[in-house]
């Protein structure tokens, strides 16, 4: 158990990785947006319409790239300090699973900055997102605790393929899933059925969602280890 | 006491047989030169031994134990590869700060002292190091873990002297004083002719030589003196070397010395010396080249 924590601090020791670059992400992501907003509603463009914007999705895609490298690069290293597959694992989504819950938290104070003052004085909206703010702001916090989640383990479990099996078998992964999902959407509109399945989406609102994306972050987690526990540096 | 014991260890990768039913032990407190040429099986043998790759077929015993995924053994051993991959963006400094997480008897001072007598820069990005300076690291992370078991590969790849010197030196000054095994594979041979206590010898996968240093030296003597003199000696023997200087020559040649032959030295006036581990290692290397190369032809 010490060596799986101490690999969470081998992540820490160059902070760079997981703290400072997500924080200037999210912090220049945030800038940018209010800066537009603020120059939107000096154009002219009343308060009565609210804006939102994507920008909050900047850090966690930054995420699946953090996922990417802890392997390709963190884990032939870990190798070098016989660190075992499996402390590495642990370590790492324990790291990860940190960072996200900072970033979670982040992200519910923001949106909490933004309920008490009505968008920055300006109705412009960056964390808060009505639909996810339905259940409150705990809900929302552990929706984009298990989003930052799926985002690192999509990253790493993409990494752990390609390290193992080489980047045909990854190219051939990726494919394979557009394929399921396309095969997905063309069932959808042959059956007529996208109402019921927007409605399932509707009626399962935040906190099913949540659970959702968390039952696919430990779906990808149990298929990785397998694979990483094989893999070489 | 035998520390590692790898019985029939077989690599195959693809196409090409890395490993071939290797045999070996290896002792505590021991310096081991692990030598071959390119593609031997060197870096493969210590993958699997450190648990970082896996047998194809084989066992592989490390304090008794499969060192694979396996935390008790895998902290008693250090191997930072040749080509060894670092976090992203990571700094000497950092490296060295996680590797101080890792080994149990990891020794701060020694490897502050290393940083200092390398001259190695500590906050460049590894990305950005020379591959010396990139060396460095490596063999800083080695000795300083003082690891029971710690094995260095090829590690004075873009050292300059000096700095092959620096490792040369403290590796013997601590192992004097913090006794290990270590493994060292190498190819400059003579370089570390005076360091290995025993040599392993790989080619194409399988064990060439598993000697004390001294006993391969026996297998070769260097006859130094009159020209004239030296050539009716070695008549009839097989030579690996020859060097001469005016009227002087020194011969090697291969064949352990009778005590015939050494008062046929004495009278004849002709001194011996020590051989180079080096030209016997190229010459027995060379020899099992020749072995099954009948129905391809001698490479020379």
């Amino acid at each position: 158990m010490n060596r799986t924590l101490n690999v969470a601090r081998m992540q820490l020791v160059n902070k760079q990785t997981f703290v400072w670059v997500p924080a200037l992400v999210l912090v220049g992501a945030l800038a940018v947006t209010l800066a537009v907003y603020a120059i939107l509603r000096s154009s002219g463009i009343t308060g009565d319409t609210p804006f939102y914007g994507g920008g909050a999705q900047a850090p966690l895609w930054y995420f699946a790239v953090v996922g990417a490298q802890a392997l390709t690069l963190t884990f032939p290293f870990s190798q070098a300090m016989s660190v075992s597959r499996r402390e590495f694992f642990a370590g790492t989504l324990l790291i990860a699973l940190a960072t996200s819950a900072a970033l979670a938290l982040a992200f519910v104070a923001g949106g909490l900055v933004e309920e008490a003052t009505g968008g920055w004085g300006m109705n412009g909206y960056f964390f808060k997102l009505d639909w996810l703010w339905t259940a409150g702001p705990v809900v929302a916090g552990l929706f984009y605790l298990a989003l930052a989640m799926l985002f690192f383990i999509v990253g790493f479990a993409g990494a752990t393929v390609y390290k193992r099996f080489g980047p045909v078998a990854l190219t051939a992964v990726i494919l394979g899933v557009l394929v399921i999902l396309v095969a997905a959407l063309w069932l959808v509109g042959a059956l007529d059925a996208w109402q019921t399945v927007f409605g399932t989406i509707a009626d399962a609102g935040p906190i099913g969602l949540t659970l959702a994306i968390a039952a696919l972050v430990v779906v990808l987690a149990g298929v990785s280890f397998p694979v990483l526990r094989r893999a070489t540096p | 006491m035998t520390v590692i014991d790898v019985t029939g260890l077989t690599k195959r990768y693809r196409d090409t047989l890395a490993l071939d039913r290797v045999d070996l032990t290896f002792a505590e407190n021991t310096i081991y030169g692990l030598l071959g040429r390119n593609g031997a099986g060197k870096t493969t043998l210590m993958s699997i031994i450190t648990g970082q790759n896996l047998a194809t077929s084989g066992d592989v015993r490390v304090y008794g134990q499969d060192p694979y995924e396996n935390p008790a053994v895998l902290r008693r051993m250090c191997f930072v590869r040749e080509s060894q991959k670092y976090p992203d963006d990571a700094t000497p400094r950092h490296a060295l700060r996680m590797a101080r997480l890792f080994f149990p008897r990891w020794d701060q001072d020694l490897a502050d002292d290393l940083v200092a007598q390398f001259r190695l820069p500590m906050t460049k990005t590894i990305k950005k190091l020379s591959r010396g300076q990139l060396s460095m690291v490596g063999v800083i992370i080695g000795l300083a873990s003082r690891a029971e078991l710690t094995f260095f590969d090829e590690p004075y790849l873009g050292l300059d002297a000096t700095a092959r010197q620096i490792f040369y030196d403290r590796l013997l000054e601590d192992y004097a004083e913090h006794p290990r095994t270590v493994v060292l594979s190498s190819h400059l041979i003579d370089e570390v002719a005076n360091l290995i206590e025993r040599v392993v010898l790989l080619d194409r996968g399988s064990v060439l030589l598993d000697e004390e240093t001294d006993a391969v030296r026996d297998r070769a003597t260097t006859v130094v003196g009159e020209a004239a003199a030296v050539d009716a000696f070695v008549a009839g023997r097989e030579v690996l070397h020859r060097e001469g200087l005016g009227r002087v020559a020194s011969v090697t040649v291969f064949g352990a010395l009778t005590a015939a032959d050494r008062s046929t030295l004495r009278t004849a006036g002709l001194e011996t010396s020590p051989v180079s581990l080096q030209q016997l290692v190229v010459r027995l290397t060379q020899q099992s080249a020749d072995a099954p190369a009948s129905s391809e032809g001698v490479p020379r």
